[in-house]
């Protein structure tokens, strides 16, 4: 694992590396699975190595106290194998926080403050590869026990400052997605201070977040996936 | 992983104007009985927030971060009403959820609409003995909002908390630290806290 070197406080802190997420459309004529054994076949064709297998997942809490004709407020609770003891949770374009998995009792002892929409669960399930400094997940998004996309996510592990890497991360993700290869996640252009700003785990999950929301709309507007 | 707090407090003791002298045989008493380690101080700003519901008591979550260490993560503590058990039980005990969290967590818990009730400062001592933690420490009030600069004690007297966490449904801990307890006799007098003259 990748270790940052010791900082102002005297403190070694692990982090992840600048992190991108996409979706991929499933390829004319193929299946979810095909796509992805496909995709599997290409980066092993690279030189890349088969390590383990990830998982991201999320949960969605809706606030019970808000007064008639408000929109409630939507907590996301998201969980990644890449960092097993914590868990983070987020509002959709407002603050998040990084916490223990303890946060999971908690949300439990709020149950009457904060329903768990059940049907909403969503996992995203693969395959670990890791090739040099750069860690690939391809995965398989499932809702309510369907499949409905597909992700791929790309970690440079060396390096945590988007602006300093991104051509190269690109780059590394055409060779094998082709055309298939995203524009710069929002996610970094996002921040005051731009391109420059450490990336973190949060930038990854809310990557993921958008990811599921956006393949949740296509499922209701019934188009694409099978 | 849900726990049990089991707490013997003392009612804040005057100290009055032997305060320094008495605080110091209690420290030297606890350094002779507690577990050999370096004597630790601590000084933590608590912010206790609600969030009120459509029906019910509020529900109530302790925030807490260190400011003498100002880096370190935050530390968010759910306290369950008082277990109705055994009248004889020495101590109070209560389900206790404990969650480390980053810096965000204000920020966070005003989102989820929590509203912050109000905040102290509190300085003093830690020790231990086994499971078992013991604090000594004064508690200041904040008077201007999110300003931990300008506090104001809030009487001359110490804290004393005796407090052991265990796991969900083993609270036999407590004659342990009832017989710890006699043994700082005279200096101070631990009592379980009767809930009902408590706010929360």
């Amino acid at each position: 694992m990748y270790l940052k070197p010791k900082d102002k406080t005297g403190e070694r802190k692990v982090s992840m590396g600048v992190t991108c997420v996409c979706q991929i459309p499933v390829t004319e004529g193929k299946s979810v699975q095909q796509t992805v054994d496909l995709l599997h076949k290409k980066l092993e064709q690279l030189g890349a190595v088969k390590q383990g297998s990830f998982c991201v997942d999320c949960e969605t809490y809706q606030s019970t106290g808000n007064a008639a004709g408000q929109p409630s407020k939507l907590l996301y609770v998201m969980h990644n194998s890449e960092v097993p003891l914590s868990c983070m949770a987020l509002f959709e374009g407002g603050p998040c926080l990084t916490a223990d998995t303890n946060f999971d009792v908690l949300m439990v002892k709020l149950k009457s403050h904060f329903q768990n929409a059940k049907g909403h669960k969503v996992e995203c399930r693969g395959s670990r590869y890791r090739y040099c400094d750069f860690l690939i997940k391809v995965g398989t998004v499932i809702m309510s026990s369907s499949a409905r996309g597909i992700s791929v996510e790309v970690e440079y592990c060396p390096c945590v400052v988007p602006g300093d890497c991104w051509n190269l991360v690109r780059e590394f993700m055409q060779s094998f997605l082709g055309n298939n290869v995203p524009e710069l996640p929002t996610v970094f252009a996002a921040k005051p201070e731009g391109l420059f700003a450490p990336a973190d785990c949060v930038d990854t999950m809310t990557q993921y977040l958008e990811l599921f929301n956006k393949l949740r709309k296509l499922q209701i507007t019934g188009s694409n996936v099978r | 992983m849900e726990q049990l707090m089991i707490i013997i407090s003392t009612l804040p003791i005057d100290l009055d104007f032997v305060l320094e002298s008495a605080l110091e045989s209690l420290l030297h008493r606890l350094r002779g009985l507690c577990d050999n380690m370096e004597p630790e101080t601590f000084t933590d700003h608590e912010l206790v927030y609600l969030l009120k519901g459509q029906q019910g008591n509020p529900f109530i979550l302790r925030a807490r971060h260190s400011l003498s260490h100002p880096t370190a993560p935050w530390h968010l503590r759910y306290l369950g009403q008082p277990e109705v058990g055994d009248k004889s039980r020495h101590a109070l005990v209560r389900n206790c959820v404990d969650v480390s969290a980053s810096h965000s967590l204000p920020d966070f818990l005003n989102e989820m609409g929590f509203r912050m009730d109000h905040e102290f400062v509190t300085s003093g001592h830690i020790f231990r003995k086994g499971a078992m933690k013991v604090l000594v420490c004064n508690v200041s009030r904040v008077l201007v909002p999110g300003n931990t600069e300008n506090t104001e004690r809030m009487s001359l007297s110490y804290l004393v908390e005796l407090s052991v966490l265990a796991p969900a449904g083993q609270d036999t801990v407590s004659e342990d630290m009832r017989s710890f307890a006699e043994q700082l006799k005279p200096l101070i007098q631990l009592e379980k806290i009767d809930p009902s003259k408590q706010r929360h």
